[in-house]
């Protein structure tokens, strides 16, 4: 046996917990992508401004996860730390981005 | 001075409110449809007889011996697994131990299989009949309009794609026509779903694909139709034979508490 299943089998980790956890890291992801697009389209962002404001907003929003929802300690809620926060759901994310995105947009400026 | 000015066009507000609000309307309520009917439709498991159960339970108790083997002192292990081999060896917790050398039933007949099969018929019929029927719709009403700027610019090739039944020739790609906004909500509404049905909804279709990938998953049947359980026992009596490794971990406990305080 190696060190890290050794490791594994004296500090166990159950798997239900960790899918609770990206569940309710997705489910924030998701609420937050759409309101950005909402902003995104109010703002009258084009193109790749647009991309690059999800991206800056997805990290703001993943940095208050990681600090408030999990006390600044992500290493104990998800095994990869905040590496997964901030992977947690990107593809989802950006659909959920460009539908109120250009919702907004056609609504405000076009 | 040389500002490009990109194409302007005038439209009519009233656009917005018959052609996109509605499509969206729709979307969500078809969306929320699907979910409720995806669980009327799920037909409870039927409850397996009592032998199945028991070859099934006895079968994961194998797993489970052989997952936490290292849970328990050395002496529980090897008593429980030379009595757990020698029962999967010789077949007695098997359904019908006679059917050991026959060939695996054929899927269609067994009645469970059958089950298994309607509800991913059903689940098919959920996806496809609202898509068809939504598409359909949007095309005989809503072909033709130029709705809506897409914020972002794409290639020419997505042109006969997204601005079907618009027969311009020199108009940008951004300006799309209503066909478009309706793959925007397929794709996108998934997190509109998930604030109105919860997490584990039914509405979404990309989700309903991954499902239909593994209907076995929430089935009570632990054997899919056409595998032998001797076949597994015996193989299940293998695994557990060859693992010799076994570290209790309660083993050197004391020094790690004590290392820790």
């Amino acid at each position: 046996m190696n060190a890290e299943e050794r490791d594994l089998q004296l500090y166990p980790i159950v798997p239900e917990n960790l899918v609770a956890n990206s569940k309710t890291i997705s489910d924030l992801h998701s609420l937050s992508s759409s309101l950005l697009g909402i902003a995104a389209g109010i703002l009258g962002l084009e193109s790749y401004t647009g991309f690059l404001f999800y991206l800056l907003g997805t990290l703001f929003v993943s940095t208050l996860i990681v600090t408030f929802v999990m006390g600044g300690k992500p290493e104990v809620y998800s095994r990869g730390g905040w590496k997964d926060v901030i992977a947690a759901d990107v593809t989802g994310g950006v659909m959920g981005f460009v539908l109120t995105w250009t919702l907004f947009f056609g609504l405000v400026r076009a | 001075m040389a500002q490009v000015v990109g194409q302007q066009i005038l439209r009519d507000p009233a656009l917005f409110y018959w052609i996109l609000f509605p499509i969206t309307i729709v979307m969500i309520l078809t969306g929320v449809l699907r979910h409720y009917a995806t669980l009327l439709l799920q037909s409870a498991p039927k409850p397996l007889e009592a032998k199945a159960i028991r070859e099934q339970k006895n079968y994961l108790h194998g797993i489970n011996l052989r997952t936490n083997a290292n849970q328990i002192p050395l002496s529980s292990f090897t008593s429980r697994k030379n009595y757990l081999v020698q029962a999967f060896q010789s077949g007695s917790f098997l359904k019908d131990p006679d059917a050991k050398n026959k060939p695996p039933a054929n899927p269609m007949s067994d009645p469970n299989g059958m089950d298994a099969m309607m509800n991913m018929m059903k689940g098919n019929m959920m996806m496809i009949v609202p898509q068809t029927v939504i598409m359909g719709w949007i095309n005989a009403f809503f072909s033709g309009f130029v709705i809506m700027k897409l914020p972002f610019p794409l290639t020419i090739r997505f042109k006969s794609m997204l601005q079907s039944g618009v027969m311009t020739r020199d108009m940008d790609v951004r300006w799309v026509s209503s066909l478009s906004w309706y793959f925007l909500c397929l794709f996108g509404l998934k997190s509109v779903f998930t604030f109105i049905l919860g997490n584990d909804n039914a509405a979404d279709q990309t989700m309903a694909q991954v499902q239909q990938m593994n209907p076995q998953a929430n089935t009570q049947q632990l054997f899919g139709p056409g595998q032998d359980p001797a076949k597994m026992y015996l193989a299940e009596a293998e695994n557990l034979e060859v693992m010799v490794q076994h570290e209790f971990v309660l083993d050197g406990i004391e020094d790690r508490i004590l290392a820790r305080i």
